[in-house]
């Protein structure tokens, strides 16, 4: 692998060839904000918040640190006048979206917004694309980004309850404005989106406490994908509670029948 | 165009082409079997041609023709042509031989010109050409200045040939240049010979073609040639043009592409809005694989190419190289960041070497005539033509090509005849959306047409798109126009962009309905600024160009908006009333006669007035007024 010489804000480090700036970063403790950055996903550079300077040869550019390869030897600038600048405008503007964000509150007083500067447009997305592109990793058929322009929203195809979603989750859990809501009601799984109900997906009864408990399709997707590594194996008609005390009470058992007793140290053990 | 021709084109005996040498020799005996001296009706169905009714008169002079015998033997022949390029004067008839220019013909005029002009070589004085502010006719097609200033290389054969017959393309030299590679020169060669051409890329960005070609055939695996027919901007129409007029260039321009960086499929990525380029493609297409020009086994040598026609789905940003990509590939027209470039991973993350139109239009001849004689046109650092789409308030809208470093104020009144209506030059906005208003002649005297002088003040090449406008023109309200069009067609995946645009539009609105506040002009130039370095695509980093070159240059009346609220061009309607100077006015009553709102009073001889409360600001007066005495204040 060849190693590249990076001066990163002064300091020289090493890096190696293809690394983004902000792994590069990140291994040398330099904080880059991002918002549309998650491990799980390929980047996507759509927020443009961890925007930095890199000078490649003589021209200094602005580039977005999730996504940029390093490929030659260069000087990158994380917190430059014109870096953070950028950055304030573009909290300032989604701060005009999504006024209620933690993350961006947070952000914005870093970065020393004026948050009268731009009318409030009220919507409640900055359009990261997380929960559309952690969607496709997942089912693939959910959620994505609709319409065009300006008008670009995170929905549903022909904005109805979708067919395709499993209930995983994945969405509400990614989506870094908590936005994205998800309620277990009535023996049925809502994701809630703008306010409105984006998916219903059956939720089935443990046949053995009577909770509800994760949608069936959800659970062979993870079975599919985890196999035998999964301990104790999913199953469509008992919950995950009863699932682990079944085991335990099974361990349990068997511990008993070939001890006689059950003892403290015997049960870690089992475990 | 039309089924019988589609069908009639090919004869039956027509046998595929086996040899370079072939083409050659198929050509000589297409020349040969063509009387020089017969009649030849060239009628424009280029798209204005047709939305004025040249389709009728096609009807109508194969109607007349077929009854008639030239020198008592020959029937005339007709042939529907692509655009001739003047388009304001259309439909367009050229009668060879002996150049002869016809304008606004209609149906009616048909058998006058088949009587008079094609059987007893008279002219007919009320079709011929006269320019603006003169009398006197001009006859011949290439003496008219608009044409007589062009230098037409990309487009020799438009207008000439019949784009849905590629015999006619043939006979007028097409394919020579691809036999030419294929027969005597190495990849390496073709791509050296371009490098030498110093071509640039007619897209807008202006990237060197050669070098793109040679970083592509650099690369492993399956590449592609892909061109972009994807021609958003708004006022543009030059690759539209060329499709429609001369598909064989283009095509062959592909071919040739495509032995330099060795790969055997392309695309045609044809936005869906341009039917006729689409239909004339796929008319073309396989006319030149039946001949064995395209497809499997071109001209005997084993190499293949095969083209196919993809249509867009009428988004702008799908004109973005990755976007259009995206497209092709059936996903969502999104530009992805180009960190790592579609010669190296583009379509199908294969290599990938995508040009726009004119570029490939202009492969062809730099093959057939050398890198030398392309360098011969043009500047040191911007060589050959290109192509503009002149529209705006100018005398002759149409087609023209230019040689690069031609002056624009030759373009404007050199070959566009200057500004009707007696007006002023104000401006003139090049390379579209992403492009910017070149305040000639007033702050700026006159620039040379090229790359590196557009870019020098604060205005892109492009594709193209050369909008002139005369001092009726509001620059706030461009810039808006500019900003609204484009907060339209981004694709809004990234914050700069999609935000930016957005307040933009919001202030510009603001400030052309007369509720400009102070610090609004600095607020534009900030988030300018700020939208043109941190988007992802070209689309993001250009967005604000509109606004920012508007403002560089007429602060001025953006002040105005802002400050004193008034709109000095009188097109913001909150911004402005009309008043008949009383100095001036002769009472000659056409305002009143004019106006639609009877707003206007007066008696004849003696100074009108106008009633505010009624007027509704349609400008009929402001443009009627002979002595312009009706005035913005």
């Amino acid at each position: 692998m060849k190693v590249l010489n990076i001066v990163l804000n002064g300091k020289a480090v090493t890096a190696k060839a293809g690394q983004t700036i902000l792994e590069l970063a990140r291994e040398n403790g330099v904080f880059i904000p991002t918002l549309c950055d998650s491990p799980a996903l390929e980047p996507a550079a759509m927020c443009r918040l961890c925007t930095v300077q890199v000078i490649e040869g003589n021209r200094p550019k602005f580039v977005t640190a999730c996504n940029f390869p390093l490929r030659r030897d260069a000087e990158v600038v994380t917190d430059s006048p014109e870096v953070r600048h950028g950055r304030k405008l573009i909290i300032e503007l989604l701060m005009a979206r999504c006024p209620t964000s933690p993350e961006l509150q947070r952000l914005a007083v870093d970065y020393g917004c004026d948050l009268e500067r731009f009318s409030p447009l009220n919507d409640d997305c900055v359009v990261c694309g997380l929960c559309t592109r952690a969607c496709e990793a997942v089912t693939g058929r959910t959620l994505s980004l609709a319409g065009r322009g300006t008008a670009i929203h995170v929905d549903t195809a022909f904005q109805k309850a979708s067919a395709f979603c499993i209930g995983c989750g994945a969405c509400v859990q990614i989506c870094p404005v908590k936005k994205i809501a998800m309620e277990d009601v009535d023996g049925e799984r809502r994701i809630i989106l703008h306010g409105r109900i984006a998916s219903r997906v059956k939720l089935p009864r443990c046949t053995s406490c009577g909770k509800y408990f994760g949608p069936v399709i959800d659970l062979n997707q993870v079975m599919e994908r985890m196999g035998e590594r999964l301990i104790p194996p999913p199953n469509a008609t008992i919950c995950p509670e009863c699932s682990r005390r079944n085991l335990a009470i099974k361990l349990g058992r068997r511990h008993f029948e070939q001890y006689g007793v059950f003892e403290e140290e015997g049960q870690a053990n089992a475990g | 165009m039309t089924e019988a021709i589609q069908t009639a084109i090919l004869p039956s005996e027509a046998a595929k082409i086996m040899s370079p040498e072939g083409l050659a020799l198929f050509r000589q005996e297409l020349l040969s079997g063509h009387d020089p001296n017969a009649p030849l009706v060239l009628v424009c169905c280029g798209t204005g041609c047709r939305a004025a009714g040249s389709v009728a008169v096609v009807d109508k002079f194969r109607q007349v023709l077929s009854g008639t015998a030239w020198n008592g033997k020959v029937v005339p022949m007709i042939k529907h042509t692509g655009c001739h390029g003047l388009c304001s004067r259309g439909p367009l008839v050229v009668i060879e031989p002996g150049d002869l220019f016809y304008q606004r013909v209609t149906v009616d005029d048909v058998e006058e010109i088949v009587n008079k002009t094609i059987l007893n070589n008279e002219t007919i004085a009320r079709l011929q050409y006269k320019p603006a502010n003169s009398k006197e006719v001009i006859s011949k097609t290439s003496d008219i200045p608009y044409y007589a200033k062009q230098t037409r290389l990309v487009l020799k054969n438009i207008g000439k040939v019949d784009p849905t017959d590629i015999r006619d393309s043939i006979m007028r030299g097409s394919y020579s240049a691809l036999a030419k590679v294929l027969t005597r020169m190495s990849p390496q060669d073709v791509i050296n010979e371009v490098a030498d051409s110093k071509l640039r890329g007619r897209g807008g960005a202006g990237f060197p073609t050669g070098l793109k070609w040679e970083s592509c055939a650099r690369q492993e695996g399956t590449r592609y040639v892909i061109c972009n027919a994807d021609e958003g901007d708004p006022g543009a129409f030059m690759d539209g043009a060329l499709l429609e007029g001369d598909p064989h260039s283009v095509l062959e321009g592909m071919a040739i592409c495509a032995y330099a960086i060795g790969s055997n499929r392309g695309y045609m990525y044809v936005r869906a809005e341009y039917p006729m380029a689409v239909k004339t493609l796929t008319i073309a297409i396989p006319q030149a694989e039946a001949l064995g020009l395209l497809g499997e086994n071109i001209m005997g040598t084993g190499f293949n190419f095969k083209v196919t026609i993809s249509t867009g789905a009428g988004a702008f940003v799908c004109g973005e190289s990755s976007a259009l990509m995206a497209s092709l590939e059936g996903k969502v027209g999104r530009p992805r960041p180009k960190y790592i470039r579609s010669v190296e991973k583009g379509f199908r993350d294969s290599p990938s070497n995508l040009n726009n139109v004119e570029t490939y239009a202009n492969i062809p001849g730099i093959i057939t005539n050398g890198a030398e004689w392309y360098k011969s046109y043009g500047t040191q650092r911007s060589s050959g033509t290109k192509v503009f789409a002149l529209t705006g308030n100018v005398n002759n809208i149409g087609l023209v090509e230019v040689p690069m470093g031609i002056s624009l104020m030759e373009i404007v009144f050199g070959i566009g005849g200057g500004i009707p209506n007696k007006r002023a030059l104000k401006g003139v906005q090049t390379g579209g959306p992403s492009g910017g208003c070149i305040p000639i002649p007033h702050t700026i005297p006159d620039i040379n047409v090229g790359y590196g002088k557009l870019a020098e003040v604060g205005s892109i090449m492009g594709s193209g798109g050369m909008i002139v406008m005369d001092e009726d023109t509001c620059m706030v309200e461009v810039a808006r126009y500019f900003v609204n069009f484009l907060f339209q067609e981004s694709c809004g995946q990234c914050t700069p962009c999609r935000e930016g645009l957005i307040r933009m539009r919001e202030i510009l609105t603001r400030i052309t309905q007369g509720q400009g506040k102070e610090g609004d002009i600095e607020l534009l130039e900030e988030i300018g600024n700020f939208t043109n370095s941190f988007s992802l695509c070209g689309l993001g980093t250009s967005a604000a160009n509109p606004v920012l070159s508007t403002i560089r240059y007429f602060r001025e009346e953006y002040n105005a908006h802002v400050r004193d609220k008034k709109c000095p061009a009188g097109v913001c309607k909150p911004l402005f009333h009309y008043e008949i100077n009383p100095e001036t006015c002769t009472g000659c009553g056409l305002c009143k006669s004019k106006c639609p709102v009877k707003a206007i009073s007066g008696e004849k001889k003696k100074t009108h007035v106008i009633d505010q409360s009624l007027c509704i600001k349609c400008m009929e007066c402001y443009k009627g007024c002979k002595f312009r005495s009706v005035i913005i204040k």
